[in-house]
């Protein structure tokens, strides 16, 4: 789901660098203290689950696989800062280590894929959670998916805008093909296994799931 | 001539602003004057990066072109071919760019300087190296067990459980490499 370099122009990508950069310091700060001892090991222990858990490929019908995210179920058990700050540093080791996504777009990615996502999927939890908590986690799943894929496609519908002969796929052809598969397969895969992994959590008495 | 970790802080240096100016560019020759150049000046290991590019990069963005230009042509209103070339035609580049250079910069030493950022880098590389097994482990033996190739809902079920394992063993994890950072003196 994230953008690659290339597809965005500077006159995008450095505003959302600009826009993250405070974010990330507050969320740093916020979630994971000032003593390096305390904060440096969680911060990467959270990193590299979210790493792994995106290394997972799920095979959907019709031949094809697709990955989880798992950055859901870092908002639902802690908040969405920490899961922020963990898929930032997980797109950043994607960039540095296997050339995936890029450097000039994290900005954006993060912000998407951190924070607007995360964030919908809390809100949607918190939201639901009296009611049911299964379907409130199914939900929060299902809809912080959408909402940061719906954030990546804006972003590249913005450029479109700004300058089509530098992002030729109009808005029209790019929400389509996003939100298609994120609606029917990659959404609900999410969904079920934020449900599968916070109620064995809660069966293990594990980490206070909710 | 440079030497660690300046070298790889120059390059990486380089590297950032050199993909942002790429990121600029939308005019095919300037793309291709600046492919050349590229290619010049990786030319040691260019055909195994080449490779990568094809393989990693290729494929969305002119699959996406493609969809994309065929569908406004279905439409009645066929777009200049130039714009999806020169998408198609950046990414590649960018990414070249990128797995040309970072091969050649050791993020370790680059890091050196910077205690926190050092410590992160290798504390997150160790934990992907270690929770990775786990899943591995815990991927065969889930293969292992079925009779049948493992579909939808047994790998999403097997992922509850693994990252069940994982939260568990990456808690532990943090509180002992806490522990071990206390004991040698960091703060």
């Amino acid at each position: 789901m994230h953008i690659p370099d290339g597809f965005l122009s500077p006159t995008v990508t450095l505003p959302a660098w600009g826009a993250a950069a405070p974010l990330w310091y507050w969320a740093i700060r916020r979630n994971f203290g000032t003593s390096s001892t305390d904060s440096l090991p969680v911060v990467g222990s959270l990193t590299a689950i979210a790493f792994v858990v995106q290394s997972i490929m799920i095979p959907v019908p019709g031949g094809t696989s697709a990955h989880l995210t798992g950055v859901a179920i870092l908002a639902l058990l802690y908040n969405p800062g920490v899961a922020f700050v963990c898929e930032s540093l997980v797109l950043l080791l994607q960039a540095l280590f296997f050339g995936a996504g890029g450097f000039t777009v994290l900005g954006v990615n993060a912000l998407a894929m951190g924070l607007l996502g995360p964030g919908a999927a809390w809100l949607v939890f918190r939201a639901l959670r009296p009611l049911w908590p299964r379907a409130a986690a199914f939900a929060g799943a299902y809809v912080g998916i959408q909402v940061a894929t719906l954030g990546v496609s804006l972003v590249l519908g913005l450029q479109h805008r700004l300058a089509s002969d530098y992002m030729p796929v109009p808005f029209s052809v790019m929400l389509p093909a996003m939100m298609v598969p994120s609606l029917t397969v990659v959404g609900v895969v999410e969904g079920l296994y934020t449900v599968a992994t916070l109620s064995l959590l809660r069966r293990a008495r594990l980490l206070d799931a909710p | 001539m440079l030497h660690e970790p300046r070298r790889s802080q120059a390059l990486l240096a380089t590297w950032a602003v050199s993909v942002f100016a790429l990121s600029a560019l939308t005019d095919l020759a300037a793309l291709a004057m600046a492919s050349a150049a590229a290619l010049l000046l990786f030319r040691r290991g260019a055909l195994r990066e080449l490779r990568r590019v094809m393989l990693a990069v290729v494929p969305l963005s002119l699959g996406l072109s493609l969809a994309s230009w065929t569908w406004l042509w279905l439409l009645g209103r066929p777009p200049p071919v130039a714009p999806f070339a020169a998408l198609t035609a950046r990414t590649s580049l960018i990414a070249f760019v990128t797995f040309s250079l970072l091969r050649r910069v050791d993020l370790l030493r680059a890091s050196a300087p910077f205690p926190t950022a050092a410590r992160l880098l290798v504390l997150c590389l160790a934990q992907i190296h270690a929770l990775r097994l786990l899943v591995t482990e815990s991927a065969l033996g889930l293969r292992s067990r079925l009779p049948r190739r493992p579909g939808t809902r047994d790998v999403v079920q097997g992922s509850g459980a693994i990252t069940v394992a994982l939260l568990s063993l990456s808690a532990r994890n943090a509180r002992d490499i806490g522990d071990a950072m206390r004991s040698r003196g960091f703060h």
